[in-house]
């Protein structure tokens, strides 16, 4: 019906994306104003619980909270409404990140390199792909309990304790991180994967127009610009351990404060048992016996700042992590 | 020593592929040796009660907290009546809380994601992704003293009328912690992680499938009805297993708030029955766990584990099937 | 020196640093205790004085759990010691030897809201096996609603004193809210206005907490001196066989040693006066 010579020229620019004039809400049906309304009080009521756990949680933390907790050992007596500190559980935390994190994080990438660059045979690929999963979805319970079955075996005895009766004791940081690395293996795992599948193709095939090997390929050109997703993960990994309370309740021995198991500086304190932030809430809470709510609120106030820097680290990373990877990336150092 | 330094050498020297991919093969079927690991311990260890018990183990028959109690001391060599163990109060309180929690949590993150994808103004939706990663992140410890230091006085002070505590009084004592308490938790808990799920995909779908349908017609909110969510029901379903894995596997959280008694609530209570504690298998193991010495007991309490590392495999089976036959919607993986 | 020896030369090197302590320390034997946690706030203070006074040779692992769980370790060796709240019963692992250490004693506790002065062996037995539910029922409480009756899980020693000494040896009701140690019973009933339980001495007269007499008798240490006060067992230590090495002379020493004496003597009541 129009005339052809009056088409217009092709608009080549978008036009900004704007709202428009949207269709007004009188004109909904029942159900749908219903739906709008809920949705508003899903997101708002989500952002207010968040604000109100961080603002009561901050206000009772500043409370109680006092520098000298941060460096003095908690008191040996049960009752830790008195005196002490916590600063044999932030060692332990520490010690337990650290720990976990080591082993899982050079066992995530190289099963996500073997997985994304090699991949054959198909079915173990499967296989594999399918144990992270499963390792993701199992409760961190049942790993504890799985620790606790794996680490009293006699053949394990040096990871912790056997006393003269014959039976090993089972439970020591060495025994709490291995299980922890569990925690963090998935989320490393995925993180790497995703990273080493965004890296464009042309890059590989540069390296092996130049005639290098696969091998070298990914130590030389992959790896590096793994960095920022392998960091993300790691430290995702990291909050996932530093908030978990079921392994270290059971394979950490319980102990107050950290006992060495004997004189050798670092192994002995491996070995030994001890308490982390996470384990040490919980005994101070009025599931636990410390009958010390007060510490809890100021332990808990720590534990969270630790998990809002990790969280920022992580928005951090990975933003950079798509900047720098972005376009071409770069070969080699 | 020149030996030692062969083997250096030949280490150092480039790998070729084949060596590399049997290496890097090799440790990546670490992970999924752990499985495969835990699943043996853990039945290993478990075999006993399911060879006196069969089936009847998950019925109901008993008081739970007598059957544990004669458990607990049993000789070296217990005879077959000391395993006797029904363990449905402790399945039906995990299935009430879980099923409660998934699918108010569902409806919650569902509608919160329609909020963030469709009605959110810019600034709130660039808030909303570090509150929900934020909360996401906040160990289960810490939402179990909320819940035992600020909920559970709450309920049981003051929404818990005297009343109503004695016409019970026969049977349970009512304090405040219960099922309504647990499900509220809960479903904080678990929103999080589905909303972030949920909100990925939702923002994956292409914009023009919601314009055609708005072009048809229909108001935006019932564009993203009838158009995005049910392209994305294949990541709904998959946010939903995750979520219920994560909320039968809760064990800390839940041993705070729950009651931890092995009553099975009753619909036929009333609004009592929000009130009646409760407790679940994943608590069971953590109160459990230093007792482990006695066989019976032991062989229980991991065949408690061996159920819940059976219904996260399922989950995982389940969700897969489920999004089988929705396939032919999948956006982009 | 080519890279690969001088770092294999360092790391023998650091590894020697590190060992080297290890070597020139002398032996250290560890103990390790599980069991009651109504002696556990004793075998603290017991352990921390005995490694002062041996410096360090000797050193202690002590993890809780309840007098029976106590028992079982120390029965399948996974400790060296139990520590026990109650007497041998027929139950227990045969080959187990006791050592009495000291006395305690229980005592019926309320919230301090509801501060009853003494209750009667007939009320008490009502209370706690469920026959009365109403505070109304109970003179001398100033509470009104429901009792809230807080008892200890099974694995308990003092609840097995209790039962046997205060309850004319009925069980405790079904209904009653079960605690998993001393510290959590003492939690629960200084919470709940309503709340009723039992505890060991240490945490019964603590603050906080309200010690109710039994038939006209004060709960209180010169009451079991003087036998007037009938709750009341001895903390045990147990061993699978006779106890040898370290442990004999750990227990020994708290036994016969006046330092020990008066250690016990702080809040239970020593055996040899």
């Amino acid at each position: 019906m129009s005339s052809v010579e009056s088409v217009p020229p092709p608009n080549l620019v978008a036009p900004p994306r704007r709202r428009g004039r949207r269709s007004s809400l009188r004109s909904w049906r029942r159900g749908d104003q219903l739906i709008f309304v809920l949705a508003w009080t899903a997101g708002v009521a989500l952002c207010l619980i968040t604000a109100s756990i961080i603002v009561f949680l901050a206000v009772k933390g500043v409370a109680y909270l006092s520098p000298k907790l941060l460096v003095t050992s908690p008191s040996a007596a049960v009752n830790q409404a008195q005196s002490g500190g916590f600063l044999d559980p932030i060692v332990g935390t520490v010690t337990l990140a650290v720990i976990g994190t080591l082993i899982a994080t050079p066992l995530a990438v190289i099963s996500a390199i073997w997985v994304v660059e090699y991949g054959r045979p198909r079915w173990l690929v499967g296989i594999v792909e399918t144990s992270i999963e499963l390792i993701a979805g199992t409760p961190d319970i049942v790993i504890a309990i799985f620790g606790l079955a794996l680490f009293q075996l006699g053949i394990l005895a040096p990871l912790s304790f056997r006393s003269t009766g014959g039976g090993v004791y089972g439970r020591s940081f060495l025994a709490a991180g291995i299980m922890m690395s569990l925690l963090a293996l998935p989320l490393t795992y995925t993180a790497t994967r995703n990273g080493l599948r965004a890296i464009p193709r042309h890059m590989r095939e540069a390296s092996y127009a130049l005639g290098k090997t696969r091998i070298t390929t990914i130590r030389r050109v992959l790896l590096p610009s793994l960095r920022p997703h392998v960091a993300t993960g790691a430290v995702l990994g990291m909050g996932r351990i530093i908030g978990d309370t079921a392994i270290v309740v059971v394979l950490l021995g319980a102990t107050l404060q950290n006992s060495p198991e004997n004189g050798v500086p670092l192994l002995g304190f491996l070995r030994g048992t001890g308490s982390t932030l996470s384990s040490y809430i919980y005994d101070n809470s009025p599931a636990g016996e410390g009958n010390a709510p007060q510490k809890a609120y100021a332990a808990v106030f720590v534990l969270v700042l630790i998990i809002v820097a990790l969280n920022a680290i992580v928005g951090r990373v990975s933003r950079i992590g798509v900047h720098a990877s972005a376009g071409t990336g770069r070969l080699s150092r | 020593m020149s030996g030692a330094r062969a083997v250096l050498e030949r280490l150092r020297k480039p790998w070729s592929d084949n060596r590399a991919e049997r290496m890097l093969g090799a440790v990546a079927c670490l992970t999924a040796l752990s499985i495969v690991a835990m699943v043996v311990f853990v039945a290993q260890r478990a075999w006993p009660t399911f060879s006196h018990d069969g089936l009847s183990w998950l019925g109901s028959g008993g008081n739970l907290d007598n059957q544990i109690g004669a458990m607990v001391s049993t000789p070296a060599n217990p005879p077959a009546s000391a395993f006797v163990f029904h363990a449905w109060p402790l399945i039906y309180g995990t299935l009430l809380t879980a099923v409660f929690a998934v699918v108010l949590g569902l409806a919650a993150s569902i509608l919160t994601a329609i909020f963030i994808v469709d009605f959110a103004p810019p600034a709130v939706r660039r808030l909303m992704t570090p509150v929900i990663r934020l909360l996401a992140s906040i160990p289960s410890v810490v939402f179990g003293l909320i819940g035992v230091l600020v909920l559970v006085p709450f309920v049981g002070n003051d929404l818990i009328g005297a009343g109503q505590k004695a016409s019970v009084a026969n049977v349970i004592q009512l304090t405040g912690a219960g099922l309504l308490v647990s499900v509220v938790i809960l479903t904080v808990m678990i929103t999080p992680i589905m909303t972030a799920l949920i909100t990925d995909a939702l923002g994956s779908v292409p914009r023009s499938w919601h314009e055609g349908a708005v072009a048809l017609g229909l108001n935006p909110l019932r564009a993203t009805i009838a158009v995005s969510i049910r392209a994305i029901r294949p990541a709904i379903i998959s946010a939903a297993a995750l979520a219920t894995a994560r909320a039968v596997g809760e064990a800390i959280m839940l041993s705070m708030v729950s009651g931890g008694v092995s009553f099975t609530p009753k619909f036929q209570d009333g609004v009592i029955f929000l009130f009646e504690p409760l407790r679940t298998l994943a608590e069971e193991i953590v109160q459990q766990s230093e007792g482990l010495s006695a066989p019976a007991l032991r062989s229980s309490i991991y065949s408690i584990a061996l159920l819940l590392l059976f219904s996260g495999f399922m989950l995982s089976i389940a969700s897969r099937l489920a999004r089988m036959p929705l396939r032919k919607y999948e956006l982009s993986s | 020196m080519r890279k690969p020896r001088r770092r294999l030369i360092a790391a023998l090197a650091v590894t020697a640093a590190l060992l080297l302590p290890a070597l020139a320390y002398a032996a250290t034997t560890t103990i390790s205790m599980s069991g009651a946690t109504a002696s556990f706030p004793l075998i603290e203070l017991l352990t921390h004085k005995y490694t002062q006074i041996k410096k360090g040779h000797v050193k202690f692992k002590v993890s809780q759990g309840g007098a029976t769980v106590g028992i079982q370790d120390a029965a399948t060796g996974k400790v060296n010691i139990g520590d026990s709240s109650r007497p041998p019963a027929s139950t227990d692992p045969t080959g187990l030897f006791f050592y009495p250490i000291a006395k305690y004693f229980v005592c019926v506790v309320t919230n301090p809201a509801n501060p009853i002065s003494n209750l009667s062996a007939a009320q008490v037995a009502q209370i706690f096996t469920g026959k009365v539910r109403n505070w109304s029922q109970v003179s001398g409480a100033t509470a009104t609603g429901t009792i809230d009756v807080y008892t200890r899980t099974s694995v308990a020693g003092v609840l097995t004193t209790f039962q046997n000494t205060l309850l004319g040896g009925a069980k405790v009701s079904s209904v009653a809210s079960q605690q998993a140690s001393e510290g959590l019973m003492q939690n629960a009933v200084s919470k709940d206005p309503n709340a009723i339980g039992f505890l060991s001495d240490y945490f019964a007269l603590a603050k906080g907490i309200n010690a109710v007499g039994y038939n006209g008798v004060g709960c209180s240490v010169a009451n079991v001196v003087s036998s007037s006060y009938p709750g009341f067992s001895d903390f045990y230590e147990v061993t699978k066989g006779k106890a040898s090495g370290q442990v004999e002379v750990f227990i020994n020493w708290i036994q016969h040693s006046p330092v020990a004496k008066k250690i016990i003597e702080t809040s239970w009541i020593p055996l040899n006066p």
